[in-house]
């Protein structure tokens, strides 16, 4: 980081030189955990996350990142000890994926519950069995019921902004919640990109003073019982825990407003490379007469494929999916104003609806649009399987037909034999 | 409050009547050399002998500062009293009629008449510090008080609300006001799901039964939330004791690895394990702590099987193998004991993980009247069926309570319902794995001796 006296003086980073890198995406969300000057990581390696947690602890081993580093002896306590060090007032973080996310939901659920603004990434993997090592969205899909704000990137620059603004974000007095950046592993882990850093002076002023643990806290200044027992049938205890709930539930809904605001606070600062749609990203969506939908890495494919369509003379347009939870629901409506037919391609699976999960959620999107649109599941890119320009270019065409006839009750297994 | 207790331990095992304790307490009480003037007096059983003296013949008159001091009640004159602050039976020469019944009364020649001055005298401890321990060479004399635990601990604040939900008589409330209330105000206490939540300490919607900050951690990651606690405070230079009060459940089952991982990185961490053999707060079910052939509600009686089927877990022992800055075994039968390895296992946590591991019988649970609490707890030591010691990886293993004529463990069995329907061979089955356990904690016990 190169940060000076003489830099740290200067009015608009903007005006600056940036420095540029090329690094990998788990380097990415590295650097931009350094940025954000947590007090704790803690970390357990786990594929694909692992070149992640080695350059945290290599960033610390330096001294280019002033942290407390655990080694835990698996992923249930990573989110146990950041649990007690965010309790004890400190600004924490840690990744994972897959399996790791599976070990570690006995304390991922309750951090949301004790609003711990903790940042998380989630190198994402697809599900075993059948086993795998590779990218795809089951893990973080999975645990969507459980109150973390899960944000897709696209690309190696949004992982290390948006990492960054994950803190703020988390730490928002109207927010208060534990953020997952998801970013895909293999094809935005290991995939090397330019990225321009942004001034460390300028993070911390957009930071602003760490608050961690102002609402709830283990301090023998301030006593207080930490989660004692509530709930059953009697007395405070069901209007007590249903205070809690709806308390999860309105920092969740202030999530979208305070993630726009960060958002366009950021490209302020550090410039227009530094842009990024916050909540869904419309792209040539402008006259379009229907719709691709896509969420994190897939979605630079896809781009292409709609660039090809268009100058063949399509009309069709890309809807991006950034903020997945909260899922964006007037920024969905506002995208699908004027589409016909939408066709959404999902990563991971919704073992209940036979679809891919964001084309579940989407539905509920659809209802609350009050009229008739035809859509399309796709699935494809379980694990680590290749999204490539012509595998849109088949989306894009089965999702045209939809204009003619009605949407199967079947999804189209992309990547499949048949 | 009850009454101070001071006294001057004798273990003959290391005596070899050399009589510098003599020389010392005649010096300083009389300045004088004869010995025979000694309050303390160290005598060769079956009286002098030309034969050279062995290890354990030697006996020790001297007044034991009894609790219930037979010379007090005698004397006519109530020149003798037991001091409460002290602990010390002391002597009112103004009061004294020189009648000597005191020293008839007395059956440990704790107070005789000194021929020179004509009076009776006896020992005073030197106001606390005994002149006749430091002479020892051998460390046969050990000056011995609870008087901190019944006046200083006392004044010491509770740091728990009263009326906690504990059942009647229950073993683990006393042990856990007392732990508390000696680590202090400065500590964040975890209280994993079990007994000692289950009695209120975190509380019920919004109440609080605890006075220093305190949290449920889940059933399986206590000791890494502490750690995080722990070392959050230690980032911003406060000194924060973090402490958990966790059942043998929630240690050894479910919640081993997260104990193991921080045991290994060295936590700074104090870990108290409450061990009533059982995961008593839900009914009574068979934790891997449970005991050999213990009736519990997954380990019932019936026609096929007689309790549990398998050994207890040793945990104490396996946190010595974490290579843990303190380990230790304890009971509330022995408080000072307790107190002891509490003050040593305070120190240790701010070094690295100190683990007391404090067995707690359940009067609910084991099947027994809660009033029998501490004699249960004390059978248990008395048997050999647990022991007590301490571990650190400078000294290694040593007993604090070596029990050298153990009870049969049938006196420790048939004191609790919960083994009422144990077979012979069952009872052989408990006695040859005491006697097994005995051996090997013994075993490294000598390792460190010979270090």
């Amino acid at each position: 980081m190169n940060t000076t006296t003489t830099e740290a003086a200067a009015p608009a980073v903007a005006e600056r030189t940036p420095q540029l890198m090329l690094v990998e995406g788990n380097e990415a969300a590295a650097l931009g955990v350094a940025l954000a000057r947590p007090d704790m990581v803690a970390v357990y390696p786990i594929t694909p996350q692992t070149s992640l947690v080695e350059k945290l602890a290599k960033l610390i081993a330096d001294g280019g990142m002033d942290a407390d580093i655990v080694d835990a002896e698996g992923e249930h306590s990573v989110l146990s000890v950041l649990q007690g060090s965010a309790l004890a007032g400190g600004r924490t973080y840690t990744a994972t994926c897959g399996p790791g996310l599976a070990f570690m939901f006995e304390p991922y659920f309750r951090t949301s519950g004790m609003r711990l603004p903790m940042v998380m990434t989630i190198v994402t993997r697809d599900g075993i069995t059948p086993q795998s090592v590779w990218g795809g969205h089951q893990d973080a899909m999975t645990v969507r019921e459980a109150g973390w704000i899960q944000i897709y990137c696209e690309t190696v620059q949004e992982v290390l902004d948006t990492t960054v603004m994950a803190f703020r974000l988390a730490e928002h007095h109207d927010v208060m919640l534990p953020v997952n950046v998801c970013l895909d592993g293999n094809y935005l882990s290991y995939g090397a990109s330019r990225v321009e850093m942004p001034d460390q002076a300028e993070v911390d002023d957009f930071m602003g003073r760490k608050d961690v643990n102002w609402h709830v806290a283990l301090d023998p200044l301030r006593p207080m019982a930490v989660d004692p027992l509530t709930g059953g049938s009697g007395g405070t205890g069901p209007e007590t825990f249903v205070r809690y709930r709806r308390g999860q539930c309105a920092g969740m809904k202030n999530a979208l407003r305070v993630i726009t605001e960060l958002h366009e606070d950021w490209a302020r600062r550090f410039g227009d490379s530094h842009r990024f749609a916050p909540l869904v990203e419309e792209y040539r969506l402008d006259d379009a007469e229907y719709a691709i939908m896509t969420l994190g890495s897939m979605t630079g494919a896809a781009k292409d494929a709609i660039d090809e369509a268009r100058a063949a003379g399509e009309k069709v347009g890309l809807i991006k999916i950034k903020t997945f939870s909260p899922f964006p629901v007037e920024a969905l409506k506002h995208a699908l104003r004027d589409v016909r037919a939408l066709g959404v391609v999902d990563r991971s699976v919704n073992f209940r609806w036979n679809c891919g999960p964001m084309f579940q959620e989407t539905l509920g999107v659809l209802y609350r649009l009050g009229r008739q649109l035809p859509a399309q599941s796709f699935i494809g890119g379980l694990a680590g399987a290749d999204l490539t320009v012509a595998t849109f270019h088949r989306v894009i065409a089965e999702t045209r037909a939809l204009l003619e006839r009605p949407a199967a009750d079947e999804p189209v297994w992309l990547n499949a034999k048949d | 409050m009850g009454q101070a207790y001071s006294t001057i331990a004798f273990d003959p095992a290391k005596c070899d009547g050399c009589g510098k304790c003599m020389t010392a307490c005649a010096s300083v009480k009389f300045d004088s050399t004869d010995t025979t003037r000694s309050l303390i007096q160290i005598v060769r059983s079956g009286g002098a002998s030309i034969e050279p003296p062995r290890p354990g013949e030697f006996e020790l008159a001297l007044c034991r500062q009894c609790a219930d001091p037979k010379c007090a009640t005698v004397c006519p004159a109530g020149a003798l009293g037991k001091n409460g602050a002290t602990g010390v039976i002391d002597w009112d020469a103004s009061k004294c009629v020189d009648c000597l019944l005191c020293t008839i009364g007395c059956t440990y020649a704790g107070i005789a008449l000194d021929e020179h001055s004509g009076r009776v005298s006896k020992c005073d401890t030197c106001e606390g510090k005994p002149a006749c321990v430091p002479a020892c060479p051998t460390g046969a004399l050990r000056h011995v008080t609870t008087a901190r635990i019944y006046n200083e601990v006392g004044s010491w604040e509770d740091l728990f609300a009263p009326g906690l939900a504990g059942c009647q008589g229950c073993n683990t409330e006393l042990l856990m006001r007392h732990a508390l209330r000696r680590v202090g105000p400065d500590t964040v206490l975890a209280t994993p799901p079990g007994c000692v939540p289950g009695m209120g300490s975190v509380g019920f919607n919004g109440t609080t039964g605890t006075k220093v900050p305190v949290f449920h951690p889940l059933l399986t990651n206590t000791a890494a939330m502490l750690a995080g606690v722990k070392r959050q405070y230690e980032r911003v230079g406060r000194k924060v004791t973090a402490m958990a009060i966790a059942g043998d459940g929630g240690a050894s089952d479910v919640g081993f690895q997260s104990l193991s991982g921080a045991a290994e990185r060295g936590e700074r961490i104090l870990f108290m394990v409450v061990d009533n053999e059982g995961y008593m707060n839900t009914g009574m079910q068979r934790s891997s702590c449970t005991p050999y052939g213990a009736w519990t509600s997954t380990t019932p009686v019936g026609e096929h099987t007689r309790g549990k089927s398998q050994d207890a877990k040793n945990l104490p022992m396996i946190m010595i193998n974490h290579r843990c800055e303190y380990v230790a075994t304890a009971s509330t039968a022995y408080m000072e004991d307790l107190y002891d390895k509490l003050d040593k296992a305070l120190a240790a946590s701010e070094r690295g993980f100190a683990y007391l591991h404090v067995y707690s019988p359940c009067t609910t649970g084991w099947r027994f009247q809660s009033a029998l609490n501490i004699e249960v707890a004390r059978k248990a030591v008395e048997s050999n069926f647990v022991t007590l010691w301490e571990y650190t990886p400078e000294s290694g293993l040593h007993f604090t309570r070596p029990v050298d004529k153990p009870l049969p463990v049938t006196d420790y069995l048939e004191a609790m319902g919960r083994f009422r329907h144990l077979s012979p061979e069952q009872v052989e089955h408990i006695q040859k794995k005491v006697t097994e356990n005995l051996r090997f904690v013994r075993k490294i016990a000598e390792q460190a001796d010979e270090q």
